[in-house]
């Protein structure tokens, strides 16, 4: 436990040391994985289906406010399934629009949620998101962990329906547009019932997380966590049955574990620690311009080495050799 | 002469400024009714527009029928039904965006408290 501990103090002070590099570096990463990602399972517009366009996209959100990953990723979802086709490009963007003008509006901390679910249900770890905030957000944040299953299920079912989609036939010969197939693909979402079985399991598990850890009790953090992946798990079991959604059981199940341990290990070294930053600050007042740097102050307690003795030998007495010259 | 605890409260100060209070500082400088009341201007009209998306999505969506029974439907029914839809979506989020701002500006501006007396203290701090 002191060797994790020390490790949470080093990387701290690692942090605040090189914050400035640091920050851009994580959001350069997150924008690459999801940019890429996009990529990988959409596709259809050639041309920013090419890794220097990602890595530029990614090294202008490394630079810009943590939203612009989300702007970015919104951008090349629509480019592709406009590359794709039309009907689809305006029931996703519709959506895109009702999320950000509904809810991501009032609490825009929250965005980055809608991004990072459905990178976590790619991973298979879906169920660490709403483990995770209800851990550091609010009830509300069963809103944005709902937007963020809405966001995958709709590329989602694009990508797994793509050649039915296809396969409708425009109206007339000339039409780009055709209203059966935006019929197929809004019906599509709307009828899909895993995701609304997801979305109250999330839903139930964030609230359920979120109401244990504010309990004064011990450990209230790791009950929560617990509690959590359970009633995760149970509802996700239940809504299996009643609903036909055909779960993997052994996924859900496997992916609930892995998502509590990843719980643990950010809840230890992420959300329970101060990374308290260096700070460059400039003011002025009548007789002086200030530029200063404050460097928070970060003590790492490396823990003493004592070297004990087992055996017990007996003191060699120093034998006194005098030279005689 | 610099004047170091002078200093150190500046550098909280201005720290607090560029950081957390950023917005809170941002809130402040309205009255309570301006802020609130704009902000839930603004939420009224990101609803209309939501509104009105989603309407053209489900008039879009049964076009033709749609088409088909305009002549035989009750246009000024239909009309006051959409109104009376439209009314209670727009009252429901403009009181859940009252409440939410209602809420933020009390947080702010308690927040806001002991930056002023940092700043009073400041300007004690000149005097002397």
């Amino acid at each position: 436990m002191t060797t994790l501990l020390v490790a949470k103090q080093i990387l701290m002070t690692l942090y605040s040391k090189y914050e400035v590099y640091i920050t851009p570096l994580l959001k350069f990463l997150l924008a690459f994985i999801s940019l890429l990602l996009i990529n990988s399972r959409l596709g259809y517009m050639n041309s920013i289906d090419k890794l220097t366009v990602v890595l530029i996209a990614a090294l202008m959100c490394s630079f810009m406010p943590m939203n612009f990953i989300v702007v970015m990723s919104a951008l090349f979802t629509l480019l592709h399934l406009y590359a794709f086709s039309l009907e689809c490009v305006l029931v996703v963007g519709t959506g895109f629009l009702l999320m950000f003008l509904l809810y991501l509006r009032f609490s825009p901390k929250d965005t980055l949620v809608v991004i990072l679910l459905p990178i976590c249900f790619l991973m298979k770890i879906p169920y660490l998101i709403p483990l995770a905030m209800g851990l550091i957000g609010t009830p509300a944040s069963v809103v944005s962990v709902a937007c963020g299953v809405i966001a995958y299920y709709m590329i989602h079912y694009v990508t797994q329906n793509a050649s039915a989609i296809m396969a409708i036939t425009a109206d007339t010969e000339s039409a780009k547009f055709s209203v059966a197939k935006f019929k197929s693909v809004i019906d599509g979402l709307l009828n899909n019932k895993e995701m609304v079985v997801i979305i109250m399991a999330f839903a139930v598990t964030v609230i359920m997380v979120y109401l244990i850890r504010r309990l004064s009790i011990d450990y209230a953090w790791t009950i929560a966590m617990v509690a959590g992946t359970v009633v995760d798990i149970m509802v996700l079991l239940v809504g299996d049955l009643m609903f036909d959604t055909n779960v993997a059981l052994f996924g859900v199940i496997f992916g609930n574990i892995v998502s509590f341990l990843l719980a643990v290990v950010l809840q230890f070294f992420v959300f329970n620690v101060d990374y308290s930053r260096t700070e460059k600050v400039q003011f002025e007042d009548d007789e002086y311009y200030y530029y200063v740097k404050a460097v928070p102050k970060v003590v790492v307690s490396n823990p003493e080495k004592k070297v004990k003795q087992i055996n017990s030998q007996r003191a060699k007495t120093p034998q006194k050799t005098r030279s005689s010259h | 002469m610099l004047n170091e605890k002078r200093i150190i409260l500046m550098t909280k100060m201005a720290s607090y400024e560029a950081n957390e209070g950023k917005k809170n500082v941002a809130i402040g400088s309205y009255f309570r009714s301006d802020y609130i009341g704009w902000q839930v201007l603004k939420s009224i009209i990101s609803a209309t527009i939501a509104f009105v998306v989603v309407f053209g999505m489900y008039i879009f969506y049964d076009f033709e029928i749609f088409m088909m029974d305009i002549y035989k439907m009750d246009l000024i029914e239909f009309a006051k039904r959409t109104l009376s839809l439209y009314l209670g979506t727009i009252g429901a989020y403009a009181v859940i965006s009252y409440m939410v701002y209602t809420i933020r500006y009390s947080r702010a501006v308690k927040s806001l408290r002991v930056y002023y007396l940092n700043l009073r203290r400041l300007a004690e701090m000149y005097k002397q």
